[in-house]
């Protein structure tokens, strides 16, 4: 579990990102960390895996202190940055210098993933391209078997293909044990994958919710005429008429579109923070 | 789990750090043991045999040594690397001395057995070209020794090797981009500083100051003569202690403090 509390965090002390933010990840579910460039996502992976510090507040991931990057923690959670670092190493000399720091890493598991992913392994890391390199790494992480799995902009450099792979293969490894965590600001790439959505901007939280709390809370429809709806947050014409976001009054059914909840809560924090609050 | 240090965790690193990289420290290591050849053959053709030692020795070392402190670290230059280097589950105390060793003890070791080769060499040749019959063959045999590693020149070279490359090895942590220019201009600064400051205060204290080393020497003209003042000896070896053991091991250990510290 990782246990954010009073988190205050900024590059310089005049102008603090992150100001007493309070957060609490679960395992077994998959966070969806969404925000505008910018927002303070990568920052926030940082902090959880210790390579910032925060300036204030404190953070628990699995009962250890990030900032002392002790081994037994550094074991158990795994950070892909959205540039990945391949060295000039062939796959299996890769693993032979890396695998060996994670105990629960399966080498059967990563083969799998590889081929899942579609990437070919002859040439050496740094020749494959960086969607390839991407993939590899990812493969390679998701084989460590690491409790917790920080993904920051896991989607940049993959083509559409690589990117429907990779949602159903982050979906298949998630298990009770597992915490996963992935920041994006291409929402589109995380439909049908993530059970929970925490939007930040500005290093504030706008939304911290289940999919399930989202679809009882707020409602996406597309209407004809808003005349009869005063509590729209967020419309956008589109050719079947008028997709809108808005308070789920009526206890209706619909389905959630990532995009326009973004655009929703980013636009109109206040009421939708109204809203969850009720 | 010992999350300090353990062997096995500690050989994991050390190997992943060489091969991950063997390419580059070859390569770093062979330039340099190219570079030491060349200045001794240049100098021994132009200045004679002490000089080329010497300057090979001091180039070698101490170059080469600052040169891959600098490397050893430079993870710091893209995002993706230094996230990786930081998150690997070694200790941060294994990741320093895996970078203590490759500098101070594996490339040391290296251009000492490399320098001894190249300098028996050259000497054999030399030696072998005289005529045992002549004159003098047995002055100027004697006149060219193997280097020895433990004269006034090698302490010296060892000093400086330990300050500078322990600088270089902050300096890598601090810098994240051309770390090794950036601490070359900072320890340039510094040692010309300190040579001025040395200068101006002891133009203070004596006239007709010719020159003023900094920390233990000042040279002073006097008719046409010159002569130097040390400093008393039980300061000197106070002042030799501080530069060889105690400050380096400050920047050493102010090493392993910043890489604990280290946010990226």
């Amino acid at each position: 579990m990782i246990d954010i509390r009073n988190l205050s965090f900024g590059y310089s002390r005049k102008k603090p990102l992150y100001k007493n933010l309070d957060l609490i990840f679960e395992p077994g579910n998959i966070y969806g960390l969404l925000g505008p460039n910018g927002a303070g996502k990568s920052t926030l992976l940082k902090t959880i895996i210790g390579l910032l510090f925060p300036t204030g507040g404190t953070i628990s991931v699995n009962g250890y202190s990030p900032r002392k990057r002790l081994p037994s923690f550094l074991e158990t959670i795994y950070f892909i940055p959205e540039e990945v670092y391949v060295p000039s190493l062939s796959v299996n000399r890769y693993i032979d210098l890396f695998s060996k720091f994670y105990s629960a890493f399966n080498r059967n598991q990563f083969f799998d993933y590889l081929q899942r992913l579609d990437v070919t392994t002859e040439k050496k890391l740094n020749a494959l391209s960086f969607g390839q390199q991407k993939k590899f790494i990812i493969a390679f992480a998701l084989a460590c078997n690491t409790k917790i799995l920080l993904l920051d902009e896991p989607t940049n450099g993959l083509d559409i293909p690589s990117k429907k792979r990779f949602r159903k293969l982050i979906a298949s490894v998630l298990n009770e044990d597992r915490t996963i965590l992935i920041s994006t600001h291409q929402v589109r790439d995380l439909d049908n994958l993530i059970d929970h959505v925490i939007i930040i901007d500005n290093g504030e939280l706008l939304l911290n919710a289940s999919l399930s709390a989202i679809s009882e809370k707020l409602c996406f429809k597309m209407i004809d005429d808003e005349t009869f709806y005063s509590t729209i947050l967020y419309e956008e014409e589109s050719l079947k008429g008028k997709a809108v976001v808005m308070e789920n009054i009526y206890r209706e059914d619909s389905k959630i579109n990532l995009e326009h909840l973004f655009n929703a809560v980013t636009e109109k924090s206040e009421e939708v923070k109204e809203i969850f609050n009720r | 789990m010992n999350d300090t240090f353990s062997v096995t965790r500690f050989r994991w690193l050390f190997k992943k750090t060489v091969l991950e990289k063997l390419a580059q420290f070859i390569g770093l290591i062979i330039v340099f043991l190219i570079c030491s050849l060349f200045t001794y053959a240049f100098c021994k053709f132009t200045a004679g045999f002490d000089v080329a030692q010497n300057a090979a020795f001091v180039f070698g070392l101490i170059g080469g040594g600052c040169f891959l402190a600098s490397f050893v670290y430079g993870n710091f230059a893209t995002n993706a690397n230094g996230s990786s280097f930081l998150t690997l589950p070694a200790s941060q105390f294994e990741k320093w001395l895996c970078g203590v060793l490759i500098t101070a003890v594996l490339y040391v070791a290296i251009f000492l057995v490399f320098f001894r080769v190249m300098d028996t060499t050259f000497i054999s040749i030399y030696h072998n070209s005289l005529d045992p019959k002549g004159a003098y063959y047995k002055e100027l045999y004697d006149a060219v020794q193997p280097f020895p590693f433990n004269d006034f020149i090698a302490t010296k070279s060892y000093m400086m090797f330990a300050n500078f490359a322990g600088a270089m090895l902050i300096g890598t942590l601090y810098f994240n981009k051309a770390a090794f220019i950036k601490v070359a201009l900072i320890l340039c600064v510094l040692c010309l500083g300190a040579y001025v400051f040395n200068l101006l205060l002891a133009n203070l204290f004596f006239k007709n100051v010719d020159s003023a080393f900094p920390y233990y020497l000042v040279w002073i003209n006097f008719n046409k003569d010159r002569g130097k003042l040390e400093l008393p000896s039980n300061i000197l070896n106070i002042v030799k202690i501080m530069f060889q053991y105690i400050i380096p091991g400050i920047l050493w250990i102010l090493a392993y403090v910043r890489l604990r510290e280290k946010e990226f």
